[in-house]
């Protein structure tokens, strides 16, 4: 286990310099420039020349690539050319509330998830197990932008339950439990919104994982030695789907943070997806990289975790 | 034993449910909970707060609060005092004097003096403003403070459209005092400025808000609010919900769909306006690629423009919000006003002949590159066109790949872009008719058109200083375009600006809230 951990844990470096490599590439030959997002329409041809040489665009691009990667080395991933700061503080600043949305939206996918799978695993073939499978192929065919606009529709203007958007209250200087409470209102449409295509997901596989495992022979012999329903469930029934729970729950960690952009921009929530766009389109390669490197970090490690609770709770996988 | 179980998860998803909705269910969220604030939606964070180097609506939409330019522009666009109290201008227009404010401070105590002037021009809007320096780097010879009070801009020859390109839009002024000898792109200073203006900076939240307090000392008398909100709400439609929800005060735009909706509820009012931080007096035009075979005779450019309905275009797509141009030049522009000119009238049984005329090949496809933002425009052009036997293929680009596509590659048949022609001619109509213009800069003469006689006239209307002498070379400029149509003007472009009544007074321009009352 531990020579398999370190023989993983050496690839993470490997792969993330890949990923960073490919992306610098990727965005550096694709056509744009971040000149044009400080100049608007109307900067002449000095202008561009001006800019375009003090950030150094006119090295070629192996140049510039070691002159990154050295300082990528170091720690330093440069600042924004249109913000002006470094790009490493603009993402710091918005990894809280990313990761409060989207560690949200998995915990709340699970919550609601795992007892909805159980409960319709044990009524198989019957009517609430067909509604909820049909809920469930109906919510993950809706589109997360629509299903968010709806959600504000209905939830924020229509019965005032909920705030329209943001992460709390205009103008709020709200201290202690009163902030937690506004954190918490504003907080419950877009996580439920992000969660609800994991809810789709995770409801369904792990239905059918437990629907498949109440025929087998252990659980026939677990019922006929007399042990009550919730053991053979939680005992018996349920460890052997929750392995593929994990591997799922690991390989969507990328669509989650996808999902968390368009979710942000439906709710105004602060976090990295909307700086991620706005970089996008303003070709701010610092940004890019920066992100592309702390999430090809996350999704790489998400599945060596994954990999690991599956052996955690498999005892039949060794790593060796 | 199992019923148990189910039972209690029960009424721990039910007591979390009730919790939930008691947590939830209180507290006022509506900004008339606190009335002497401003709450206003922005579609993004502007990144940073300095207003010198960029040219950016994200920023000055937000920054320009906090800021003055040397003069003002009131509601018709005309120059009045701000930090110059008063100015002069010699004999032929190569000198301009300015008679600074005095008592004016910085939000931070220090004195503004006419070393702050020269400073900002000749260390930052000179080099960074991408708009000031390039109508001002190849005229202006020297700004030099005369004393603590007066400053004088010195030009290589008459330059007369100088002070329309004095507001905080086009030349906000630094404190010298905290940016001389900084990078002034990555100032400190630029996400927690100190400026001049009607209200100073409290925080900024990236993403989330930004929030502004009153200036007490501000010399042209402290506004009526205490406070403004700045809420970042990207998407178009969550704030027109926040709006009628109550939560914001304040939106710079409405989506032209949404705009019925709203004239039906009593608790909001809407107004136009052609003033915009990220540009001003905006044209939605259709130019053509001169450089491509299919338009070098000018019959087939004519027919083009009468197959387009620019009145269905007024009132399908922006709901009947803007102007159908008379003229090339946007009718808000005093200097420009062109009476008597004829442009290509709706007529398609006119446009099939001049097409027959020319010989336009059946079946040749145009290539239309857009933004996705005109998408709606481009759709109904294609209708119009194809009933002329014209058929166009749309194709809808990001505005990075757009600007690469039409600008630096010229590889188009038609594009539709919407220059925005500022407050005089020179600064925002000029680069897009001189031959100077062509090639790779985003947004300049997108057509190719090179005309000797049309090059001249704009260097000589930029050295003419008589309003009559200059109003008359732009007519002649104006007659020119539409004999030669390199563009088809489709629309004089306003904003519906959108507010709760509980609120009035705003100003047009940058400095809307400063004048405002909320209650």
């Amino acid at each position: 286990m531990m020579r398999y951990l370190v023989r993983r844990l050496l690839l993470v470096p490997l792969t993330v310099m890949a990923i960073v490599t490919i992306s610098f590439i990727m965005i550096h030959a694709a056509p744009g420039d971040p000149v044009l997002a400080l100049a608007g329409e109307h900067g002449d041809r000095a202008y561009y020349e001006f800019m375009r040489e003090r950030f150094g665009f006119d090295d070629p691009l192996p140049t510039r690539f070691v002159t990154y990667a050295s300082r990528v080395l170091r720690g330093d991933f440069g600042n924004s050319y249109v913000q002006g700061r470094s790009a490493a503080a603009l993402i710091a600043e918005r990894v809280p509330a990313t990761l409060l949305l989207t560690a949200s939206a998995l915990v709340l996918g699970a919550l609601v998830s795992i007892p909805l799978g159980l409960w319709t695993a044990r009524r198989a073939g019957g009517r609430w197990d067909g509604f909820v499978n049909f809920f469930a192929l109906t919510l993950y065919s809706m589109p997360l932008f629509w299903v968010g606009q709806m959600a504000v529709v209905v939830f924020a203007a229509r019965m005032g339950w909920l705030p329209v958007e943001g992460i709390a209250t205009a103008g709020s200087d709200a201290t202690g439990i009163h902030r937690v409470t506004d954190l918490l209102q504003h907080l419950a449409l877009p996580a439920v919104v992000l969660a609800s295509h994991e809810i789709a997901v995770l409801t369904r596989l792990v239905r059918s994982g437990v629907a498949q495992e109440l025929g087998r022979d252990h659980v026939r012999m677990a019922r006929a030695s007399g042990l009550s329903e919730r053991v053979i469930l939680l005992r018996h029934a349920l460890p052997r789907p929750m392995l593929t729970v994990v591997t799922v729950v690991g390989t969507r960690i990328g669509q989650l943070f996808a999902g968390a952009l368009v979710v942000e921009i439906v709710f105004g929530w602060p976090g990295m997806g909307r700086l991620l766009l706005s970089a996008l389109q303003a070709r701010d390669a610092p940004i890019l990289l920066a992100f592309f490197f702390l999430v090809s970090c996350s999704v790489v490690i998400a599945n060596l975790v994954a990999d690991v609770i599956y052996a955690a709770i498999d005892p039949r996988i060794r790593y060796g | 034993m199992v019923g148990s179980a189910w039972r209690r998860t029960r009424s721990l998803l039910a007591g979390a449910i009730c919790g939930f909705i008691t947590v939830t269910g209180c507290g006022d969220r509506t900004t008339e909970s606190r009335p002497d604030t401003l709450v206003a939606a922005i579609e993004s964070d502007p990144g940073q707060l300095n207003p010198a180097i960029t040219t950016s609506g994200g920023v000055h939409t937000v920054a320009d609060l906090l800021y003055n330019g040397l003069v003002g522009l009131d509601e018709h666009q005309r120059p009045v005092p701000e930090l110059a109290r008063s100015w002069t201008v010699d004999e032929d227009g190569r000198l301009y004097r300015f008679h600074l404010q005095t008592g004016v401070r910085w939000h931070d105590g220090r004195p503004f003096t006419a070393a702050d002037v020269v400073y900002s021009f000749n260390e930052v809007l000179l080099n960074f403003h991408a708009r000031t320096r390039a109508s001002l780097r190849a005229v202006l010879l020297s700004v030099d403070a005369v004393d603590d009070s007066t400053v004088e801009f010195h030009f290589r020859q008459p330059y007369s459209p100088f002070l329309q390109q004095l507001n905080v839009v086009e030349a906000p002024i630094l404190p010298r005092h905290l940016y001389a000898g900084r990078d002034p792109q990555t100032s400190r200073h630029n996400i927690a400025p100190v400026g001049t203006g009607p209200f100073r900076f409290v925080s900024y939240a990236p993403d989330a808000e930004i929030r502004y307090a009153r200036n007490p000392n501000y010399f042209g008398g402290p506004p009526a609010i205490a406070a403004v909100i700045f809420r970042v709400i990207p998407d178009p439609t969550a704030q027109v919900l926040a709006l009628e929800a109550g939560q914001v005060d304040w939106l710079f735009g409405v989506p032209a769909a949404q705009q019925k909706r709203l004239r039906g509820n009593p608790r909001v009012r809407m107004r136009q306006t052609t003033i915009g931080s990220g540009g001003t007096n905006c044209m939605v035009t259709l130019a053509f690629n001169l450089d491509r075979a299919a338009f070098t005779d000018v019959r087939i450019r004519r027919a083009i423009a009468h197959a387009i309905d620019r009145n269905a275009i007024l009132e399908r797509i922006q709901f009947g919000s803007g102007r159908v141009p008379l003229a090339p030049i946007s009718s808000r522009i005093p200097l420009a006003t062109a009476p008597g000119l004829q442009l290509p009238v709706y007529d398609t049984a006119l446009s099939a002949r001049l097409l027959e005329q020319a010989g336009w090949p059946r079946g040749q496809v145009l290539d239309l590159k857009l933004l996705p933002s005109f998408r709606a425009y481009a759709e109904l052009i294609r209708a119009q066109l194809r009933a002329v036997g014209i058929d166009a293929r749309l194709q809808l680009l990001e505005q990075a790949v757009f600007v690469h596509d039409v600008f630096d590659r010229r590889d188009f048949d038609m594009a539709m872009i919407s220059y925005c022609n500022g407050t005089d001619p020179q600064i925002g109509v000029r680069r897009q008719y001189v031959s100077s213009s062509i090639g790779a800069v985003p947004f300049s003469n997108a057509a190719g058109y090179r005309n000797a006689e049309m090059d001249s006239l704009f260097d000589v209307a930029g050295r003419l200083v008589e309003p009559a002498d200059r109003q008359r070379t732009y007519l002649h400029i104006q007659q020119l375009a539409v004999r030669d149509l390199p563009y088809i003007w489709l629309l004089e472009s306003e904003a519906t600006q959108a507010h709760l009544v509980r609120c009035a007074g705003f100003a047009f321009g940058a400095h809307f809230a400063a004048t405002a009352r909320c209650r």
